[in-house]
């Protein structure tokens, strides 16, 4: 019961935000100079052209205008078509923008669907490397605060958090896949090219997790319950895998959440320069070619993405956590 | 009666006072600290010096003298050009240290503001509470949900990247961070009895948001806010590398690394020579942020 009302309350405070951020990304979109119709059309398209097409497909109307059409098909599942991009993926002539071709233009909602799953399976890998790393490191600074295993969470942290993402990712390439052919790079044609960029994400994520588990854990050990546990006759071990780690890993959850977005943004850059086809490619090039439909599809996605994943990390949390109200 | 609900405040706002300076010396005192500050101060130098002692132009082409690796190392280097030159003959170090000055002046700049506008809009959300707190928290909500990243280069995207967008974009697409943690410190702060006791005597809610509550709430956040002075940098080298930052000819480190790419294989360092740069720089200022954060946590929880 307690359950039904959280998720229904969550849900609907998720709904609004979910609401708000298409409002702002749609306003936005139409708001800044730059006009799609001139890039579909071509820089040699009349201008009688380009005032027909643009009207044809409703971009000259008011924005809210626009806007509510635009609602109208989300709640119908539909996030519309893609501006560019053709659905049997061949290149298309601009000027060739009649009914006929206007059917075969990609579904936003495939588009996104399509790359979604490649994303997720570089975002898992990234975070189980991640975790790899960032686990032995925090929990040892956390068993000794002050200590030099903590002063050395620290700097190692401060250097993982330093690398920006992109140049770590050439320099990465160029070793360990030109210079030394241990693990492909560029494209994807496999598992294996998951790895690398998988990697460069989780040195990306793992400072966040060696910062916020490095003062949980020295945290908990600080509590009275796990001096009582040495007397109970634990071992050391059985302490700190099931007190430590159990009570730190609700602020690691809710790391998760927050950082997500963060995660997000690393994604992008990362598929960009190992062009690696998942959803944060497909937004570059959404971005770099006005295609507005796709751009808003993957920001309401996104958005609703975030919203879950903070609604399943507060209802994680309360299960590690009793303690915790929903 | 008031008199004695006063004379308590009286020693801790004495205290707050000298929290700032507790702060730093407690930092000062951290060895990683002092490193950072050091190469940080040696960095900043050089960057404001180098351009303007060596009258090296970063933006002159030498084509005779292109591609050259840097220092001992390979084939052809030269004294003049400390860090090689790139596709077009331009000096390296010339390039970088230009580069770390917008680097800088962007992420320092984009920092003030954002935190700016987060501690206002925490500030009237925190103070006025009720409905003006709903509407701005919700925003703050839709706003944390979409990727600042995406909001960023949607916007530059679309629009002519110029440094005062950037530093609008990014300074807009991160506030909602100070916004919450400057909410929750202010509605804890404005039931306490200096805050009531300034509303009896009269004070308008202005004066007591900027004369009162805003000069105790601000400086834990401030110092929180050096580490997000080395993300704002890792931001624009980011849109800079994307081709969404400051513009060539102009040198940035987003821009000396994108093209850089196109000749990882026969010149490996214009792609890696400006990321050493930018990864030191970025080491420096997260030093002396992790260590600011760590006396701020230290000072208040045990103050």
């Amino acid at each position: 019961m307690f359950l039904a009302r959280f998720l229904a309350r969550r849900l609907a405070q998720g709904a609004l935000i979910v609401f708000l951020v298409s409002a702002l990304i749609f306003t936005l979109l139409r708001v800044v100079p730059g006009d799609p119709v001139r890039l579909m059309a071509g820089g040699m398209a009349p201008e009688a052209l380009i005032e027909e097409i643009a009207s044809d497909m409703g971009l000259r109307d008011p924005i809210y205008i626009q806007f509510g059409r635009y609602i109208g098909g989300i709640l119908q599942g539909d996030l519309g078509q893609s501006f560019v991009r053709p659905a049997n993926g061949a290149a298309v002539g601009g000027a060739s923008f009649d009914d006929s071709t206007r059917s075969e233009r990609a579904e936003v909602w495939t588009l996104i669907a399509e790359t979604a799953p490649m994303t997720l399976q570089l975002a898992v890998l990234a975070m189980a490397f991640a975790l790899l790393i960032a686990l032995p490191i925090g929990i040892w600074g956390g068993l000794r605060p002050g200590g030099w295993p903590d002063r050395f969470a620290l700097y190692i942290s401060s250097v993982f958090v330093s690398l920006p993402n992109f140049w770590l990712g050439i320099v990465l390439a160029l070793l360990l896949s030109v210079k030394l052919k241990l693990v492909p790079a560029i494209g994807y044609e496999g598992f294996a090219y998951t790895i690398l960029p998988a990697f460069v994400l989780a040195i990306e994520i793992a400072p966040f997790i060696i910062r916020t588990l490095t003062v949980s854990v020295a945290g908990v050990m600080s509590q009275s319950f796990i001096d009582i546990a040495a007397v109970r006759g634990l071992t050391r071990n059985q302490i700190i895998f099931r007190h430590a780690l159990k009570n730190s890993s609700v602020p690691l959850l809710n790391l998760l959440g927050v950082q997500f977005s963060m995660l997000l943004g690393g994604v992008l850059v990362i598929e960009f320069i190992f062009d690696y086809p998942g959803l944060g490619l497909l937004t570059i090039n959404a971005v770099m070619q006005r295609d507005f439909p796709l751009i808003q599809g993957i920001a309401i996605v996104t958005a609703a993405a975030f919203v879950l994943i903070n609604i399943i990390v507060d209802l994680a949390a309360t299960t590690i956590d009793p303690r915790l109200e929903y | 009666m008031s008199a004695i609900d006063i004379s308590p405040d009286l020693p801790s706002k004495a205290r707050a006072k000298t929290i700032s300076a507790r702060i730093w010396s407690e930092a000062f005192a951290s060895t990683e600290f002092r490193i950072g500050l050091i190469v940080f101060t040696l960095l900043v130098a050089a960057a404001s010096l180098y351009p303007w002692l060596s009258d090296v132009d970063p933006t002159k082409m030498n084509i005779r003298a292109k591609l050259s690796p840097p220092i001992l190392m390979g084939e052809g280097w030269s004294w003049s050009h400390p860090l090689g030159t790139d596709q077009l003959g331009r000096d390296m170090l010339a390039r970088t240290l230009v580069g770390l000055r917008y680097s800088l002046l962007i992420g320092i700049s984009t920092t003030i503001l954002m935190v700016a506008v987060g501690a206002m809009i925490g500030l009237f959300a925190g103070y006025f509470g009720g409905r003006v707190d709903t509407v701005l928290m919700r925003l703050t909500d839709a706003q944390l949900s979409i990727p600042m990243i995406i909001l960023a280069i949607t916007i530059l995207g679309v629009s002519r990247p110029t440094i005062p967008s950037i530093i609008l974009v990014l300074g807009l697409a991160g506030w909602p961070v100070y916004a919450r943690v400057m909410r929750s410190t202010v509605m804890a702060e404005r039931k306490k009895e200096f805050v009531r006791g300034a509303m009896v005597l009269g004070a308008t809610d202005w004066r007591i948001m900027f004369t009162l509550l805003l000069p105790l709430v601000l400086p834990p956040l401030v110092f929180v806010a050096v580490l997000d002075i080395a993300r704002m940098m890792i931001f624009e080298s980011v849109l800079g590398f994307l081709g969404l930052g400051v513009q060539p000819p102009t040198p940035t480190f987003g821009n000396i690394i994108a093209d850089g790419r196109k000749y990882l294989m026969n010149a490996w360092w214009i792609a890696t020579m400006p990321g050493v740069f930018l990864v030191l720089t970025l080491t420096s200022v997260n030093l002396m942020g992790a260590a600011l954060e760590r006396a701020r946590n230290k000072i208040y929880a045990g103050a």
